[in-house]
């Protein structure tokens, strides 16, 4: 077995330099490349020292640190379970109805166990300037880059659901790949005026949406050379300028807004709950593949909300079934947040994040403004 | 086996009837039962799918729901589903789906919502028989059904047969209901039921009445029952009448319907029924979802209508064009971009695309291939026979496949290479000089139809031989087809075969007489329905009149046969 792992890992050193050499396929001759996103999640990076006194309590462990231990040992033995399960779902509400989940704000909780590794996921977001944000810490990321900026992933990265194991993101990286397959939230890249794969200092990037689902195939793998249509509402059409160094894609700061839907109902039925990726001073960092196909991370300014919408939305089904202590959540958001503050109460608004994205060759029919106007 | 068929409907049956007359109905509806006698039976026709379908659609309109089975029609080896239509039967098992579709419409129909439009009257008690009523009902509908006003027996004994439902279930609409559903369940509305008159023009010999030539002609061009205006014409005698015959057949192909009716001769030229049972295997062809499967026939529809309908082409040309629809589902296969969120859009392959042509289409391609794998012999076996009506004979029980069927082999890499070393053995390489020279131009199509520059890495020769004809690829194989005397004549030969149920017995001289009438008008498909919906041949009867189907109704007075 070892040998084999051995064996493995020097074939895919050897291999790596031999991928990276292979040659970008050109460009098409009107310059126009188009890709629908197969993977859009939070970027994960399970370092070893990330989570040294153990993975974010539930709500039941943090129940029962409000006990005395000899409370918490007799509520442990197991003819005590119903009611230990009775006070800690019961720990979840609030006054008048309100829930940790729905209302975290509103539950004085201390924030769960945080990031404590060094290394993360990320992209460089305030330049080392930081002038409207909180202070921060940054991490590194995995091939060295300095000045990280993914205080979401300290915040969230030692949640079970995002961290995962053994390498393998947690469901929340399932769950929103599974929503791009479902199209519940179809996200689209069209790249014009581009010269070469390689280096182009001047392309022209739309980022957005598309009503099309994703065209699969018979394992639900995302078809390539399949045609979406950008949204028709200009909201979820971000334009950006990017700028192509060797065969990565990157794209200046700006706000991206891409609408999200959390659910699903029956296989082809949307009928989630409709929220939002609002991300500023966003920027993509994409690497083309000899493929053809694009992969590497987009990264902004989320709301703290925005980061804990999928517990938020589940409401009390989030705490008493996931285990969420979202009220610890919150707590946790709130003060790593590092972006956007509020000149009144200091507060950052908004938290660092880095989104790990792929995408592969598609046809894209953009809907520019002027076309919508005409058509309504 | 026609002449066995018999139905005994013993059940509470009760007919209920349109007082609308179809869509396309243009006059007052006819409350007359025929008074004459039926005319000679000579050919029985079992309804298609689309036929019923349309039928009920165009009677009763497009929002009656059709759920159910339908017993395939079996197509004779190298004919027509429309010959097969001709000695085809109804099993008990397929009656029964038909009986469950007939209740299911009749339900519909005299349903609270929808009896208003087919009743002008009242019953005088709803819990009680009215024998007038039920004939106001019942009489139009089966008009239409039957495509002939009905019997005087057939009147009385679906009326009968009304009343009774009506005393054992209480409800005047559920016996009417009923009383339709036996109608639906008739011979008479299951088969196109051909009668014959004697021929003026022919001493002793037979041609189809008036009424007969109103189904022939409504079902070969919109492939639909009569319409009102279509009935009346017959009953006033007008189709046996040359010239009014071409008027109205003429303003029928110059209708939008023209459309149904090429689509549906098509379907059954090009087999589409194989549709319904293609398979592919998942692991070899991923991208063969089954939108991609629901979409492929429709596209190679899409394009024979907008050639040689819409655009009013010429049949030679639908072999080279490189116009064609295309929908999302399949850009991927295509590697083309789809402007359209939903539905189909009009597409155009580039100049230089291998692509052009009917040929050149994903269905015919894929229908034409094994299921992991093209095939060449397929291809080639499905040109011939299907757009040159040459057939080919069946290989032999034992022929040694194990050469075409390796298709991972490093030694021979190419479906050509497998095939040549399949071909040392002499038997086999009879056949595959019939087939092969045209199916391996279009090599660069995989087993789905999906474009490869190579196969196992090695590089695909696609040349190609047809009528002492050297070419390259698909479209090479499609110029040839179009420049060949052979493709005109066997679309003329099958549009006969289609109008008339028939095969022709004079080895060729007739389909020879269509395609030089087809020539003179620049193969346009508009002329070729004209033609043989007017030739004097088509209505003629040269076989053995059949007996009349034998129907079994309980009437006042016993059982009508």
């Amino acid at each position: 077995m070892i040998a084999y792992r051995i064996a493995a890992l020097c074939t895919a050193s050897f291999l790596a330099p031999i991928a990276q050499a292979q040659a970008l396929p050109a460009p098409p001759a009107n310059g126009e490349l188009g890709f629908v996103f197969t993977h859009f999640a939070p970027a994960i990076h399970q370092g070893a020292q990330d989570c040294p006194d153990g993975l974010a309590a539930t709500l039941r462990e943090n129940y029962l640190q409000t006990q005395a231990p000899a409370e918490r040992l007799r509520l442990l033995e197991k003819p005590n379970e119903a009611e230990l399960t009775k006070r800690w779902t019961g720990y979840a509400f609030g006054p008048q109805g309100t829930n940790i989940c729905t209302h975290p704000a509103l539950f004085d909780r201390p924030p769960q166990r945080i990031v404590q590794g060094k290394v993360a996921q990320g992209l460089d977001l305030d330049e080392g300037a930081d002038a409207d944000g909180c202070g921060h810490e940054p991490f590194t990321s995995p091939t060295g880059q300095t000045g990280v900026d993914n205080q979401t992933w300290r915040a969230m990265g030692c949640v079970r659901t995002w961290r995962g194991v053994d390498g393998t993101g947690g469901d929340i990286v399932r769950g929103l790949t599974q929503f791009l397959v479902s199209g519940e939230h179809t996200q689209v890249l069209l790249l014009t005026g581009v010269d070469s794969l390689q280096d182009d200092p001047d392309v022209s990037v739309i980022y957005a949406n598309s009503e099309d689902r994703a065209v699969v195939d018979s394992k639900q793998n995302f078809m390539r050379d399949a045609s979406y249509t950008v949204v028709a509402n200009a909201q979820h059409r971000n334009v950006l300028k990017g700028r192509i160094v060797d065969g990565v894609l990157m794209t200046d700061p700006a706000q991206i807004r891409l609408r999200q839907t959390w659910g699903q109902g029956s296989e082809r039925d949307i009928r989630g709950k409709r929220t939002e990726y609002d991300m500023t001073k966003a920027r993509l960092r994409l690497t083309f593949q000899p493929d053809g196909s694009l992969k590497g991370l987009v990264g902004g300014y989320q709301p703290i909300w925005d980061i804990m919408a999928s517990a938020s939305i589940g409401g009390e089904g989030a705490a008493t079934t996931a285990g969420y202590d979202c009220a610890a959540m919150y707590a946790a958001l709130k003060k790593l947040a590092d972006g956007d503050r509020d000149p009144a109460t200091g507060q950052c608004r908004r938290i660092s994040s880095a989104m790990e994205a792929g995408a592969i060759p598609a046809f894209v029919n953009d809907t520019p403004p002027a076309t919508k106007v005409a058509q309504q | 086996m026609i002449r066995a068929l018999s139905l005994i409907v013993a059940l509470g049956l009760t007919a209920c009837s349109a007082e609308k007359a179809p869509h396309s109905a243009s006059a007052e509806p006819s409350f007359a039962p025929l008074k004459e006698p039926l005319g000679q039976i000579v050919t029985m026709r079992r309804l298609t799918e689309a036929q019923y379908r349309n039928s009920i659609a165009d009677i009763f309109g497009p929002d009656i729901r059709v759920a159910g089975r339908f017993e395939p029609i079996v197509r004779p080896v190298h004919e027509l589903i429309a010959t097969g239509a001709a000695s085809s039967t109804i099993s008990p098992a397929g009656l029964e789906q038909f009986d469950a579709m007939a209740r299911a419409i009749a339900a519909q129909i005299f349903d609270a919502d929808h009896r208003a439009q087919f009743m002008d009257c009242a019953p005088r008690d709803a819990a009680a028989p009215d024998p007038d009523c039920a004939a106001r009902v019942l009489v139009p509908v089966g008009r239409y059904l039957f495509r002939r006003p009905m019997t005087q027996e057939e009147v009385a004994a679906y009326v009968m047969m009304a009343g009774k439902a009506t005393e054992s279930s209480g409800s005047f609409h559920k016996g009417l209901e009923l009383g339709l559903a036996a109608m639906l369940v008739s011979p008479h509305f299951l088969y196109v039921v051909e009668s014959a008159e004697p021929d003026p023009e022919s001493l002793g010999g037979l041609r189809l009445d008036n009424l007969a030539r109103a189904s022939r002609l409504s079902f070969l061009m919109w492939n639909t029952t009569p319409n009102e205006a279509l009935l009346k014409a017959a009953e006033q005698g007008q189709l046996t009448d040359p010239a009014q015959l071409a008027a109205i057949a003429g303003r029928m192909v110059r209708s939008p319907r023209l459309e149904d009716g090429v689509r549906a001769f098509f379907a059954d030229m090009l087999l589409f029924e194989k549709f319904d049972e293609m398979a592919k295997d998942q692991i070899v062809y991923p991208r063969f979802n089954p939108d991609v499967a629901s979409a492929l026939s429709e596209q190679m529809l899409r394009m024979i209508v907008d050639q040689l309908v819409t655009q009013k082409g010429d049949y030679r040309d639908l072999f080279t064009t490189r116009r064609t629809f295309i929908n999302r589902a399949l850009g991927p296969l295509y590697q083309a971009k789809v402007t359209s969120t939903q539905g189909w859009v009009p597409y155009e392959f580039a100049l230089g695309d291998d692509r052009a042509g009917l040929l050149g289409q994903a269905g015919f391609l894929a229908l034409y291939a094994h299921s992991g794998r093209s095939s060449p012999t397929l291809r080639g076996r499905a040109v011939r026979e299907l757009l040159l009506c040459q057939p080919v004979p069946n290989p032999p029980g034992n022929v040694n496949f194990t050469a075409v069927q390796d298709v991972t082999s490093t030694a021979m890499p190419t479906a050509k290479m497998r095939l040549t070393a399949h071909n040392s053995d002499p038997v086999c390489a009879a056949c595959h000089r019939i087939t092969d020279p045209l199916g391996l131009p279009l090599e660069k199509f995989d087993g789905i139809g999906a474009f490869r520059p190579r196969e196992n890495g090695a590089p695909i020769d696609t040349a190609g031989l047809f009528e002492g004809v050297a070419f390259q690829g698909n479209v090479g194989l499609g110029k040839a087809l179009a420049a060949s005397k052979s493709t005109t004549e066997c679309v003329a030969g099958r549009a006969f075969q289609y109008a008339t149920g028939r095969v022709p017995e004079d080895n060729g001289g007739l389909a020879g007489g269509i395609e030089q009438d087809f020539a003179k008008d620049g193969y346009r498909i508009a002329s070729l329905f004209l033609r043989v919906a007017t030739m004097p041949q088509a209505y003629r009867i040269a076989a053995t009149p059949l007996a009349a189907p034998q129907i079994a109704m309980t009437t006042r007075t016993g059982v009508h046969p």
